[in-house]
């Protein structure tokens, strides 16, 4: 199957990275699952899951390396073009915390050289300045967002539905085509409208839908992008109306959901970003995305989301 | 005199009469109402009792409490809240049915809630206390697992020595309890090397040393954090159990044939349940039975003649058509019973997933079993619930072609249009979420069924 479509339209971005691409070659996306027997608490693996099943459905090689507590990312044997960090208990956290320091180099190298990360909940909060839990103890994060993250005494438990910012908004609605004719197209997109008639939404491509199970309160530094504006959740602190953050191709969220599998256009976006860093601008070829469509309305829908 | 217990009993014996007279179901609602006026009621009904033994867990509450019933009921009297009410107010109910104000004999077998353990234990000063596993169940409402497993250490603290412990050797987060008791402590696990079922990717909550937080090494790992494990650094390890199992043999006609050891005593018994989730629950019941002096043959028949329980791996006929309900309601569970699914061929499947509170909110844990494996064993599969396209979603990413019509929006309808497309010999295997039962519960009454759960 070809997995690149309108070769006429790549170039090849001047990145330190990005290779020679063989017009015969396969794709391959390299995934690094940031401690998976540690992070894995709230059913976050949909996400690596989502990634990889998208990518094959298309054609694209992918591997999935995990690395945890001891292992070495400078020694891997892959050059990651995709992490994935989820949420874990927060003993766990602590763990993980210690054994980050170690990987905080590469990590943050690999930011620079735009590979993507999506990090979620405990995850999100380790890639920041620091968690202050609520009896005092300090977790050092690694600081790829400029960020920190306060222990509270509420927990926030709901779905949580937030709109995208638009500078990262455009880019999806280039990045993501799905499969379904334009008249089934147009029509869920009336029926997620209408739903949300009073929120003036504008359409599917501008929302993300997951579920928030945390204590701890996100504040963003000033020049930090939040991911989003909550429409129905608490998101980073449940005060100032933003959820997540994004630096560079570094995404940090409290959607578990899990969030990729029902919001296929962001899983999309983030396989494309992923790609070009080592083939230059990429058009993923369209999937039938209609269960992810109806499983993310379904989601949007329930009564304790409203 | 205290008028404030008796009123409490009147009222609450009341409701009781009422709610079967209607024929309602709210086996929880005597004892709401009662506590209401005495919130010591449970205590003061509990004590006029022999003896009260506490089951908890993240799964197999009810099982291993039915079976524990019925090894018990040859001899004694037991009062039981057997439909699964397992909070508070869900034993209140019971002893408000099945009991007296005056002293009388008999033994109070309570499933508790994981969050609810530490009042169940103040209130009914348990005599046995049964901890069967700790895993990661609707964490919108439980919280993690290392927290919950905090509080049960602080319950463990405060046993008196007269208290029974019985803990499952090979759960780290269970065994670890031992360190906190006083009280007698009694293991049970499962000491084969080797399990003959197929592979799950499993999610694991306490792989990590409870004690110093360095990584468990596993000789075998049965699922999840399951299994013979050692901690590398603290010496930390699976403790021996006393009431062991071995040999496990699962057929296909989800009945099992295991040795047990209880102390010294070796038999084989062959029971009709499925898996090696079940494997544990009867070795606690074994456990359970063995510290009340009943003898190893008297285990083994009343195991042996076992019928399971409300949507537990449970048997009906429907319009002549077949019907088995397995309640699938947090990872490791489900993955236990998709696992023992895998083994058999062209099954007719129908998986329901709400959300409701007693569900969990979160559905994000579908994304945590492994529904990978039956893929090969499916022939057709179809979806329902509040969150039946999550559910449809997963599935798909499985593996499993599914199209629109594999999904239906009402449970009822997925029910009829399921049994309308099996064939007459064939099997319709119904994997409801716990809210999800109680609807598939209704429709097959309304279709024949005649399940008189309640009354059970």
């Amino acid at each position: 199957m070809a997995s690149r479509l309108n070769k006429s339209k790549s170039k090849v971005f001047f990145r330190m990275k990005t290779s020679q691409v063989d017009s015969n070659s396969k794709l391959q996306l390299n995934i690094c699952h940031l401690y998976p027997d540690l992070m894995d608490t709230y059913g976050d693996r949909g996400n690596i899951i989502a990634v990889v099943k998208r990518c094959q459905w298309r054609g694209i090689d992918v591997t999935v390396s995990n690395i945890s507590v001891g292992d070495s990312l400078s020694t891997s044997h892959f050059d990651f073009d995709f992490f994935f960090f989820g949420g874990g208990q927060d003993i766990q956290q602590e763990i993980v915390g210690k054994d980050l320091q170690k990987k905080a180099k590469d990590l943050k190298r690999a930011v620079e050289q735009e590979s993507v990360i999506l990090s979620i909940c405990g995850g999100y909060q380790l890639l920041q300045n620091y968690f202050k839990t609520l009896d005092g103890k300090m977790i050092k994060g690694i600081g790829i967002f400029d960020a920190h993250t306060i222990g509270s005494t509420t927990r926030m438990i709901q779905n949580l539905l937030i709109k995208i910012n638009p500078t990262i908004q455009s880019e999806i609605s280039e990045a993501y085509t799905s499969l379904r004719g334009a008249e089934q197209r147009s029509n869920l997109k009336t029926e997620i409208k209408d739903s949300f008639a009073s929120l003036r939404m504008t359409g599917e491509e501008t929302i993300l839908i997951g579920f928030e199970n945390h204590s701890g309160k996100t504040f963003l530094g000033s020049n930090l992008k939040p991911l989003g504006k909550v429409i129905k959740g608490s998101g980073n602190n449940g005060e100032d109306g933003t959820e997540g953050a994004v630096y560079k191709n570094a995404f940090g969220c409290y959607l578990h959901g899990s969030l990729l599998p029902k919001n296929p256009h962001f899983a999309d976006y983030l396989i494309s970003k992923a790609l070009e860093r080592r083939y230059g601008e990429i058009k993923l070829e369209p999937l039938d995305d209609s269960i992810e469509w109806q499983a993310h309305k379904q989601a949007i829908n329930r009564p304790q989301s409203q | 005199m205290d008028f404030r217990f008796l009123t409490a009993v009147l009222l609450g014996k009341t409701v009781s009469h009422l709610i079967r007279f209607t024929g309602g179901g709210g086996t929880a609602a005597p004892g709401y109402y009662a506590l209401k006026i005495d919130p010591n009621l449970t205590q003061k009904l509990a004590k006029n009792l022999d003896k009260n033994i506490l089951v908890s867990g993240t799964n197999g509450k009810t099982t291993t409490s039915r079976l524990i019933s019925q090894i018990l009921s040859q001899k004694h009297q037991v009062v039981h809240n057997r439909q699964g009410s397992n909070l508070i107010r869900g034993i209140a109910s019971t002893l408000l049915k099945n009991s007296s104000i005056k002293k009388q004999n008999g033994i109070g077998i309570w499933e508790v809630d994981e969050a609810a353990l530490a009042e169940a234990v103040a209130q009914t000063s348990p005599d046995i206390i049964v901890f069967l596993n700790l895993f990661r169940d609707q964490l919108d409402r439980y919280g993690e697992v290392n927290s919950l497993r905090t509080k049960w250490q602080k319950i463990v603290s405060t046993l008196p020595k007269s208290t029974t412990l019985i803990l499952n050797a090979d759960d780290p987060g269970i065994s670890y309890l031992a360190k906190f008791a006083k009280c007698k402590v009694a293991f049970f696990g499962i000491q084969d090397k080797k399990i003959n079922l197929p592979e799950v990717s499993n999610v694991g909550d306490t792989r990590y040393c409870p004690n110093c937080s360095q990584k468990l090494i596993y000789s075998i790992q049965f699922s999840s954090h399951i299994g013979h494990y050692q901690c590398s650094n603290c010496g930390f390890k699976r403790p021996k159990p006393q009431i062991s199992a071995s040999n496990l043999k699962f057929s296909p006609d989800f009945s099992t044939t295991v040795q047990f050891t209880i102390h010294y005593s070796l038999f084989t018994i062959h029971y009709n349940l499925p898996g090696l989730y079940n494997v544990y629950n009867v070795l606690a019941a074994c456990a359970v039975s063995s510290a009340l002096q009943i003898t190893s043959a008297e285990i083994k028949t009343k195991i042996a003649s076992f019928s399971p329980a409300f949507g537990r791996f449970q048997k009906i006929k429907v319009k002549n058509k077949n019907i088995l309900i397995f309640l699938v309601k947090n990872p490791t569970g489900t993955n236990e019973v998709l696992r023992t699914l895998a083994t058999q061929k062209n099954l007719n499947l129908l998986t329901i997933l709400n959300d409701n509170y007693a569900d969990g909110k979160d559905v994000s844990w579908i994304w945590d079993t492994n529904w990978e494996i039956v893929v090969p064993s499916v022939k057709n599969i179809s979806v329902s619930g509040i969150r039946g396209w999550d559910l449809a979603n997963r599935l798909k990413y499985a593996g499993f072609k599914l199209n629109k019509n594999s999904v239906y929006k009402d449970i009822n309808y997925s029910i009829e249009k399921s049994l309308e497309k099996l064939n007459s010999n064939d099997t319709l295997i119904i994997l409801p979420t716990y809210t999800a039962l109680l609807s598939v519960q209704k429709t097959l009454n309304k279709l024949g069924g005649n399940l008189k759960w309640h009354q059970d």
